[in-house]
């Protein structure tokens, strides 16, 4: 136990000191989730409307590979984008392995199956009285479906709520794309991993306890701001 | 303008298997009040939706405006801005009834200002006048479904279909709702609602049709409505 009030001491001396390592892998973690999150938005929204109204061949098959990459280890998505970056890769005359961007990308197709499953359940769960009423308003079928989208908001927001909590908490797509460099692409989960494999579990420790608090901060943010548009 | 606004014929139509409609001829006219009665499950509703253009039938012809529809997306799309149904459990959209009853005006493309008088003018129609900003989903189920009439209004429909709206709702609301019909159908409004009440037509006036398994079974003559004269000077009643 003494080791572990020790540890939380030094986390929040850490917070305190506005330690350099520290704060630069706080903010490369955010900016990377948010920017992934805000693409896997932008992508997995729409994907799950589509999949929920969409009549197209292969739709079952659509769905089984969104449900199965939600479960998909985060290494084997860092293997597979690091495939596409790599110098021998199809995208490799870009450079991007091994930057922020990179982890970007990875992040963005780890959250886009979760957002979209969530943002198709939503639909789903939705009232199916809501297009109906929005066609015989006279609405075109895209702003029946933008407005089927204000009906189900909340559910997009926890789509978007749950996207983040992934790629905040996730290490192997930041460590295989990343590189985990120090000061440039070292997020709080890849140098948790690094200073417990060296030995400094009270570091780790105060890292881990920063990404709970700062996630905690986030997704308090992210829950307020639904709540007050329920209200 | 045409006599009749939808000519139909050799329509039928399935949920599935079951046959939920199956007309040979039936013509609406323009401008008047039309009112489909039957039990459950004898096709009102079903005819509704291919009214309003949501549901393309299986087989046969609609007609409307002397022009055959083809079920295309874009002319259906169209063809809704012009007609507007009432469903018989109707949804309400979260927000204000203001966001309610303006999202027609809206979709069509007009101005806020021209949006807020309608809103106005169509609350004031179904006795609601003050009522905008109130929240829609913390209405009563009778103001629930004077302003689902409302936003329905507010579409400045040709044609107005409404699937028995005078279910579930207690006896001042069916009085507003009912002299509502009959004053809309005065002043020239083609109405098409279904109801369980064969009386009603007696009441209101209009062409009774008797759908029985999907089939017509008789219609009435054309008649004057008994609320005709209340209706006249209705709409300063109802506000």
């Amino acid at each position: 136990m003494g080791f572990i009030a020790e540890s939380l001491g030094k986390a929040f001396a850490l917070i305190l000191a506005g330690d350099r390592d520290v704060m630069s892998a706080v903010a490369t973690s955010l900016s990377v989730a948010i920017w992934s999150v805000l693409f896997g938005s932008l992508s997995g929204v729409p994907i799950g409307i589509v999949v929920a109204f969409g009549r197209f061949p292969m739709k079952r098959a659509v769905r089984v590979v969104l449900n199965s990459m939600m479960a998909m280890p985060t290494v084997v998505i860092g293997l597979l984008v690091y495939g596409f970056l790599s110098r021998q890769g199809p995208l490799g005359s870009f450079g991007l392995l091994f930057t922020p961007r990179a982890m970007i990308i990875g992040q963005t197709v780890l959250a886009i199956p979760i957002i979209a499953n969530y943002t198709l359940s939503a639909i789903q769960g939705a009232d199916q009285r809501i297009l109906p009423t929005t066609l015989t308003l006279g609405a075109s079928t895209s702003q029946g479906m933008i407005q089927l989208a204000r009906e189900v908001r909340f559910g997009i927001m926890a789509a978007i709520i749950a996207g983040f909590g992934r790629v905040i908490s996730e290490v192997g797509v930041a460590m295989m794309l990343g590189g985990n460099i120090r000061l440039y692409t070292r997020t709080m989960t890849t140098a948790i991993a690094l200073e417990t494999s060296k030995g400094e579990f009270a570091f780790g420790l105060a890292l881990g306890v920063i990404l709970m608090a700062v996630s905690f901060a986030v997704n308090s943010v992210l829950t307020v701001a639904q709540e007050s548009q329920r209200a | 303008m045409s006599i009749n606004k939808y000519e139909l014929s050799s329509i039928q139509a399935f949920h599935g298997d079951v046959l939920g409609v199956s007309v040979d001829e039936l013509t609406f006219t323009a401008g008047r009040l039309h009112i489909l009665t039957g039990p459950n499950g004898s096709g009102k509703s079903t005819l509704l939706s291919i009214l309003a253009f949501l549901m393309k039938p299986n087989q046969g012809q609609v007609i409307f405006d002397d022009a055959p529809v083809k079920w295309a997306l874009k002319e259906c799309a169209l063809l809704r801005k012009r007609v507007t149904l009432l469903h018989q459990n109707p949804y309400l959209f979260s927000g204000t009834v203001a966001a309610n009853v303006s999202f027609g005006p809206l979709t069509r493309g007009v101005s806020k200002d021209t949006a807020r008088r309608v809103v106005e003018e169509s609350l004031e129609m179904v006795g609601l006048t003050g009522f905008e900003s109130r929240p829609a989903r913390e209405l009563s189920g009778g103001e629930s479904r004077r302003v689902a009439l409302a936003r329905a209004l507010a579409c400045r429909p040709e044609v107005l279909l409404l699937d028995e709206p005078l279910a579930h709702v207690d006896k001042p609301t069916a009085a507003i709702l009912e002299l509502l019909v009959v004053s809309l159908s005065a002043k020239g409004m083609t109405i098409v609602m279904s109801s369980h009440d064969e009386r009603l037509g007696a009441r209101l006036g209009g062409r009774v049709i008797h759908l029985e398994e999907g089939k017509v079974d008789w219609m009435s003559e054309e008649r004057d409505s008994g609320l005709a004269h209340e209706a006249v000077g209705g709409q300063h009643a109802i506000a």
